[in-house]
């Protein structure tokens, strides 16, 4: 048993390869050989983890990649625990349908960050993700339960068809955030475009936001200031298109 | 024994096994997280006429406290596991939903009996209520007129002690009353305890029962009541004329022991003529706090 298990790319995949057997709950009782056989999609083709990444380390929950991860996509799909470090940046599809455990990002996703699977009502259900860098479209997509966290620009459509659970974005979002949610919170400390279907309540100091800011700061260094902690946000409650029971709260810089 | 010329009794309190919670309540300032503290804990004295004993427990820095707000510590204690969340759902209710910026957070978080407070008062929201998971423990997001009350879901319940005590016996009222509030004060912020009393100070101790009223669970300790010396069988010892007691309840035994060793030294004052302790006899409570021994 390791502290740790490494994963370091080694052949840099010409196509997009479908890594969703990286899944750091799953590796609790695997060696590291066993690792290296778990199937991987390249291209379409099925090819083995081991073609691309050395494994260091055996039967841990714990889990780092290093290199180049961008067209590396599902990461962590359906991860119930652990964590998983990513010393880089990946591609889309990152914890999709994700139930537990906690995903850093030190770099940048794709789109459908914490989303759902094809076809699936719901997206992640548990578990935190924090990505250090940008994401792309749809992060967060009917997510039902959870916490992402992005510390720089989303894409668009970020927390569409929230179910509940909360995303948690410091940069400029995209258009179309929050379309469709239900229940749930996205909390935008950065320049948000809301849609016209959600309403504006209230400027207010909702207290779980500053024990969320802090909770991020002490357990992932997410470099919060006491501006946001402190500050005031405007809360939009919507989607009225859908249940109404979401909302989207924007800080408000002072 | 003797403390500063104080005559230290060769005799023990006798305490109970009680459940004790303890909330963390934070608030936009020391004054507001108070103000709340003082209602929660009103009224909480003793289970004999209040059904739950409370107090606070000591002052929580804002470094300290989930929110990063100062706060206050309050521990709250009852005889069964039943009442506890009973009486912690309607005081928390009536006192920290409804005190303006105040927060209720719980402070025995690795205590696996969980008592769901917070999840009862939720309905207040009437369904406008939402919970919010972060770093594993659920909230709830109560809406109210100034903005929003926070609190935990559950509270941790552990067995607690309640009744710990010691008495002063001092020459007149004036000196008994300063070595009590002397006692009070070194007492406070100890950590695990709770003085429930007005001020921590207790003047009417009781006895169980009645020697004439049948309906009456508790009335007057007689044998300490220094003015019926000559008409029961008094323990109070010559040239005393006022008594005092204190009463403590807390987390666990070591904890009063702590807080009782350094009230003790601090009540051996001017005055004071004797340290002696509440028992039944040993009869009735499985904690004893032996005086000599706790001072060795």
């Amino acid at each position: 048993m390791s502290d740790t298990i490494v994963l370091s790319l080694t052949q840099a995949p010409d196509y997009p390869l479908v890594a969703d057997a990286i899944v750091p709950d799953r590796f609790a009782t695997l060696t590291a050989k066993d690792i290296a056989t778990l199937p991987v999609k390249h291209g379409g083709r099925t090819a083995r983890v081991g073609e691309f990444f050395k494994v260091t380390g055996e039967r841990s929950v714990s889990v780092r990649l290093e290199g180049g991860l961008e067209k590396v996509e599902g990461i962590g799909t359906g991860m119930a625990c652990g964590d998983l470090l990513i010393d880089g940046s990946t591609g889309r599809d990152l914890g999709v349908a994700m139930a537990g455990g906690r995903i850093d990002v030190r770099g940048s996703a794709g789109d459908n960050a914490g989303g759902a699977r094809p076809g699936a009502a719901s997206g992640m259900t548990g578990g935190e993700i924090i990505v250090r860098g940008t994401v792309g479209d749809g992060v967060g997509a009917s997510m039902r339960r959870g916490l992402l966290v992005v510390l720089g620009e989303a894409g668009r459509g970020s927390g569409r068809g929230m179910i509940a659970g909360t995303v948690v974005l410091f940069g400029a979002v995209g258009g179309g955030a929050g379309r469709f949610l239900k229940r749930g919170s996205i909390v935008a400390l950065g320049k948000v475009e809301r849609p016209a279907t959600f309403g504006y309540a209230c400027t207010y100091r909702p207290p779980h936001v500053a024990l969320l800011l802090r909770y991020l700061r002490a357990r992932a260094g997410v470099p919060v200031t006491d501006r946001h902690l402190a500050g005031r946000y405007e809360r939009y409650s919507g989607d009225f298109a859908e249940l109404g029971k979401g909302e989207i709260l924007q800080w408000v810089e002072e | 024994m003797k403390i500063n010329g104080v005559a230290i009794d060769d005799t023990f309190a006798e305490a109970f096994t009680m459940r004790v919670a303890r909330i963390v309540i934070t608030g936009r300032n020391m004054k507001w997280a108070r103000e709340a503290a003082l209602k929660l804990t009103g009224f909480a004295t003793s289970v004999i006429g209040c059904k739950c004993e409370a107090g606070i427990e000591r002052e929580v820095a804002p470094a300290e406290t989930p929110d990063g707000r100062p706060g206050l510590s309050v521990l709250f204690l009852t005889m069964d596991k039943e009442s506890l969340p009973q009486q912690l759902v309607v005081r928390l209710g009536q006192t920290v939903l409804t005190c303006p910026t105040t927060a209720c957070f719980d402070g025995l978080p690795d205590v696996p009996d969980r008592l769901t407070v917070g999840k009862a008062l939720r309905v207040f929201g009437d369904g406008f209520q939402a919970s919010k998971v972060i770093g594993g423990k659920r909230y709830w997001r109560i809406p109210v007129m100034e903005g929003e009350f926070l609190i935990e879901e559950t509270f941790g319940m552990q067995k607690g002690v309640g009744g710990g005590n010691f008495l002063i016996l001092a020459d007149e009222a004036d000196h008994a009353l300063e070595a009590a509030e002397a006692a009070v004060d070194a007492m406070t912020n100890q950590p695990g305890v709770i003085l429930p009393f007005p001020g921590g100070v207790v003047r009417s101790g009781s006895k169980v029962g009645s020697k004439r009223y049948k309906s009456m669970i508790a009335t007057t300790n007689d044998a300490f009541d220094p003015t019926l010396r000559a008409v029961t069988a008094s323990q109070v010892p010559d040239g005393v004329n006022s008594v005092l007691e204190i009463v403590l309840d807390g987390t666990d035994g070591p904890s009063i022991e702590a807080a009782m060793r350094v009230g003790i030294r601090a009540a051996c004052r001017t005055g004071v003529r004797a340290i002696s302790a509440g028992n039944y006899g040993g009869k009735l409570g499985p904690h004893h706090f032996h005086l000599r021994k706790i001072l060795a």
